[in-house]
């Protein structure tokens, strides 16, 4: 295989965000370094101001419909892409603002956190347009670097080490099995490239290697069985880290394995359908169960972003079109839910100090804002009308009906009732028993911005879902073709009239 | 004038949105005196909206009245469609009416944080008015869903009993895992209107509205799944045998008011009449559902009834005796003729006056002895002749007494189990017998016979707040037992249309009978 590069400056146009915001994160480190004074705060803003007009950048590609691939079909940017940079520069801005107060923890490094934290974003950027198993590597390796650093944040806190030494050594260790599938995938076949893949014989190898590359993308979403870092690493974690590592990766990682599963893998979907259905039906439920046991708040979101995952999985499942759709539309419900949520987390710790489920009580009477806040995220996440988590969940359970799967959606619609149980326990800490401190806490401006915009995504994305679903729609247009019509549905006779 | 400003003024929707935007008003409200006034305010405008909507309502017909619909998800074909006919109308007024009522029952009962007392009652106002006005499976839903909520809050909060934390949790618990399956037979509903109308080439791909629903045939295979699957969400919260277990703890460790919303409103019962039966006629036809059900009814019937017999307590007493009334409206339900289904329809309506009366007689008790256990009671009826007086009114209604409304219902609901199938009528006949031992033996210990030793000798009689409550609901009682026929013939439109769905074999048939007018 020998590369050409044939690059003209209106090629470059399609790498614009990616460019613009490598030249802005270098303009943060270097205003860090020349003027070390500089309230970390501004360097706060000066990152959110870079992401916002990448953001303005992306929406004005996605208006005009800018698409194309790059460097021999490594680099897509279609409007999926668009979609997975929106979502992930999103959840960067809500972070960043989320981080600020939080950073004052931190006895070194300040500045170099916000540069940190827009490199592993710029990472993530390049993994919803990887479209080949070696960008894919690559771009999914940059990002999990920045991560490796930033768990570990807290020098000081034995917690924080223990848990990027874990997220180390798995990560690494997930690398090298993902290496491992490329290279036996690229031994059967010859192809990197997703798309030339469709065609392939299922030799022994290839299964394998594809497998290895499964293992690799669960362990970045934190699916069961690839799960065991979650826990420790959350719990461990700054706070605002948690939150990022609980949303932007697995949005990411998530545009790779449609990619890879549509796209790729598309005619086979008869065969790994049973793998997704396992792994989904093996996260919700233990995600759950062992949800129900936790004592930290941080830990509950973890085993609850298990959950999640498998949910989410369950729209791979349908591997439709509408079940892509539910996928992407989930995602956006999740997104303002779950940050909405640490926000909140961030903002309590910020005043008592503690992440345990048992700092939340009374805090209805503390702060009636921050209460009301979390309850609405919490019942989100759970699926309860008329919030956006309640149209994501109905919207891939319809995808997965569709296709005929019961049994997951049967597994599904009992875990909803387990993970109501585990929310309405922080729920019942929060307002019916009486806090032991009962001075009221206050939020800053940035913190009360996020939670604000978490609150405004939850009930717009619920209450008046249809320019989301428009968009979701739009968004994975070109699965159209790829997905395969599903054979095993006939049409069920019709009786009309008597 | 007033013609036109009712074809165009989306009264339906002032309805439902009224409570809850009342919610958001009383969070800036402070004084605790206001807040009281204020949601009384809201829930007689309320009344007189409902009321309103009963007189302009054309009876004897079939039609959906008062419609208004706008696309919601288009995506997922759910719109945002509102309407009432025969089978709904009463519901909406009745829910106005009971409001109205705990709030004057709140006013000085409830006298810790007033104001999220009275948000909550209204909350749940909103989602009750909901559950009845949606025509959109999924606006139905959501409603459905949202009611745990302030539900949950109000037992929590203002119950009385230790073990509400629990009575909560259980509440909440079971109605969800008994709706998630509601869910899977919704969704299973537009898969089958998706297929049918992709194979006639129609420009709707998905619909969830019911009138919509409707016009698709089903496989009968199809049906009963999709039945089995409401039957448990609408039995958990209906509730019906063996499903009731969170019934008789929400009731006794709940707040009154809660209480008289939960067991005065049916629901799960009114959900088999509005969807079950005329979306899936040939499954509800079907001999294993129909036997299935009746017999869960009967059970219900006895065990309930069987179990009010021994209880001391006389809110736990009304929760066993809320599940043997609710056998009775199941068993004439599925007895699938005109007048078991219009007999189960009034009694529903009649059951929020009667039961959610004997509960608030169950209140009055409470606030007078801070306890309904019958050892706190006994020869009362000469300390209390007014409260003795009325409580023997409302509970004669609830054993179906002739003269009251209980006894037209159950009369109904016997004529047609009888036509149906003889034994089902004459077991049923069995609870009524029941029924009056039950309540005849309590009334006779705690009101009746030398004074208790636990009753105090000051004890006050009815007051001017109890006894508004009380003449009310006594009024409403009577009027429907000796006159009937306004509420009969409110409702006959659309039962009729119901029976001839279900006893034609046009599945088509109900749909020209419920073709929509304003």
């Amino acid at each position: 295989m020998n590369f050409v590069l044939n690059l003209s400056f209106s090629d470059l146009l399609l790498l614009l965000p990616e460019i613009f915001l490598t030249c802005w994160l270098c303009v943060v480190i270097t205003v860090d370094f020349v003027s070390p004074r500089l309230p970390k705060e501004r360097l706060a803003y000066l990152s959110v101001g870079g992401l916002l007009v990448t953001l303005g950048c992306l929406a004005w590609f996605d208006v005009n419909q800018v698409s194309g691939t790059l460097f021999g079909n490594m680099f897509v940017l279609d409007r999926m892409a668009i979609f997975f940079k929106i979502f992930i520069l999103g959840s960067t801005v809500l972070v960043i603002l989320a981080s600020i107060e939080y950073v004052d923890r931190f006895t070194l490094f300040r500045g170099e956190y916000y540069a940190l934290v827009v490199m592993s974003a710029l990472g993530m950027m390049f993994m919803a347009s990887a479209n080949d198993l070696l960008s894919v590597f690559v771009s999914l390796e940059f990002s999990t670097l920045g991560f490796y650093i930033l768990v570990a944040y807290l020098r000081n806190d034995l917690a924080s080490n223990e848990a990027g030494l874990k997220f180390f050594i798995l990560g690494v260790f997930a690398a090298g099995l993902f290496a491992y599938g490329i290279s036996l995938v690229y031994g059967e076949t010859g192809k990197l490239v997703f798309s030339d893949m469709a065609s392939a014989q299922a030799t022994p190898g290839l299964i394998i290697g594809f497998l290895l590359i499964f293992a690799a993308l669960g362990f970045k979403i934190g699916a069961v069985p690839f799960h065991s870092w979650i826990p420790d690493t959350y719990h461990g974690a700054p706070t605002p880290v948690t939150a990022f590592l609980s949303i932007a990766p697995k949005g990411a990682a998530l545009a790779i394995l449609l990619r890879i599963f549509i796209v790729a893998l598309g005619t086979f979907k008869p065969t790994w359908i049973y793998l997704i259905v396992a792994v989904s039906i093996v996260s919700m439920t233990y995600g759950n169960i062992v949800a129900i046991a936790q004592r930290n708040i941080k830990r509950l979101l973890a085993y609850s972003g298990i959950a999640q995952i498998g949910n989410l999985l369950i729209g791979l499942a349908a591997g439709t079109k509408m079940g892509n759709d539910a996928i992407l539309f989930y995602l956006l419900a999740y997104l303002f839910a779950n940050l909405g949520a640490f926000a909140v987390v961030i903002a309590v710790s910020q005043a008592i100090g503690r992440d345990e489920i048992e700092d939340y009580r009374g805090l209805g009477r503390r702060s009636p804002f921050l209460a009301f806040s979390m309850l609405l995220f919490l019942l989100s996440l759970a699926g309860v009308p008329p919030l956006a988590g309640f149209i994501g969940k109905l919207y891939i359970f319809i995808a997965a009906i569709k296709e005929g799967l019961y049994t997951l959606i049967t597994v599904g619609l009992i875990n909803i009732v387990i993970s109501m149980y585990y929310y309405l326990i922080v729920v019942k800490q929060m307002y019916i028993n009486e806090p032991i401190d009962p001075s009221p806490i206050s939020i800053r401006g940035p913190m009360k911005a996020v939670i604000y915009v978490g609150l405004a995504g939850t009930l717009v994305i619920g209450i008046y879902p249809q320019p989301f679903t428009d968009w979701v729609v739009a968004a994975t247009l070109m699965f159209a073709n790829f997905v395969t019509p599903a054979a095993t549905i006939t049409p069920p006779t019709v009786l009309i009239g008597s | 004038m007033l013609e036109e400003l009712t074809a165009v003024f989306p009264i339906l929707s002032c309805i439902l949105f009224l409570p809850v935007v009342g919610a958001i008003v009383l969070w800036f409200v402070d004084d605790e005196d206001t807040v009281r006034s204020s949601t009384l305010t809201i829930a007689l405008v309320e009344l007189a909206l409902s009321v309103f909507v009963l007189l302009r309502f054309v009876p004897e017909s079939a039609a959906m009245q008062f419609a208004e619909r706008v696309q919601w998800i288009p995506a997922l074909g759910i719109s945002y469609h509102l309407a009432v006919d025969g089978i709904s109308v009463l519901f909406v007024g009745l829910t106005a009416f009971l409001t109205v009522l705990v709030v004057v029952y709140s006013w000085d009962t409830i006298r810790h944080q007033v104001k999220l007392y009275m948000m909550c009652l209204l909350a749940l106002e909103t989602t009750t008015m909901g559950v009845f006005l949606s025509l959109d499976l999924i606006l139905f839903f959501v409603f459905w869903e949202l009611m745990l909520i302030p539900s949950y809050f109000m037992i929590k909060l203002w119950g009385g009993g230790a073990e509400r934390h629990y009575a909560a949790l259980k509440f909440v618990i079971y109605t969800l895992l008994g709706s998630v399956f509601m869910l899977v037979g919704i969704a299973l509903l537009d898969i089958n209107y998706h297929q049918w109308a992709s194979l006639h080439h129609s420009d709707h791909a998905y619909s969830f509205d019911l009138l919509e629903l409707l016009t698709v045939p089903i496989p009968i295979g199809q049906q009963i799944l999709i039945f089995w699957l409401m039957f448990l969400g609408f039995a958990f919260k209906a509730p019906v045998f063996p499903f009731h277990t969170w019934l008789p703890d929400a009731l006794l460790e709940g707040p009154i008011g809660m209480a008289v919303v939960l067991a005065g409103l049916k629901l799960g019962t009114f959900g088999f009449i509005r969807f079950s039966i005329p979306l899936l006629p040939d499954a509800s036809k079907s001999d294993t559902v129909v036997m299935v059900v009746v017999v869960l009814g009967l059970c219900a019937i006895l065990y309930g009834a069987w179990m009010a017999l021994v209880q001391s307590d006389f809110r736990r007493l009304l929760a066993y005796s809320s599940v043997s009334h609710l056998g009775f409206v199941v068993v004439g339900l599925f007895a699938l003729n005109y007048q078991g289904l219009q007999g189960s329809l009034l009694t529903m309506i009649n059951l929020g006056f009667s039961t959610a009366g004997l509960f608030f007689i169950a209140g009055f008790l409470y606030s007078r002895q801070q306890t309904t256990q019958l050892a706190a009671f006994g020869g009362m009826a000469r300390q209390v002749p007014l409260l003795a007086t009325f409580f023997l009114i409302i509970g004669l209604a609830s054993i179906g007494l002739p003269g009251t409304n209980g006894f037209v219902g159950e009369f109904l609901i016997l004529l047609g189990a009888f036509e149906a199938k003889w034994w089902v009528g004459s077991i049923a006949v069995l609870g009524v017998i029941f029924g009056a031992a039950y309540f005849l033996w309590y009334y006779e210990r705690s009101m009746l016979g030398p004074l208790g030793s636990a009753v105090k000798s000051t004890m006050s009689d009815l007051q001017l707040r109890e006894m508004i409550i009380a003449v009310s609901l006594s009024i409403m009682i009577l009027w429907i037992g000796l006159y009937p026929s306004p509420f009969l013939r409110i409702m006959n439109g659309s039962v009729q249309a119901l029976v001839d769905r279900l006893h034609h074999e046009k599945t088509a048939a109900l749909h020209d009978g419920m073709t929509e007018r304003r």
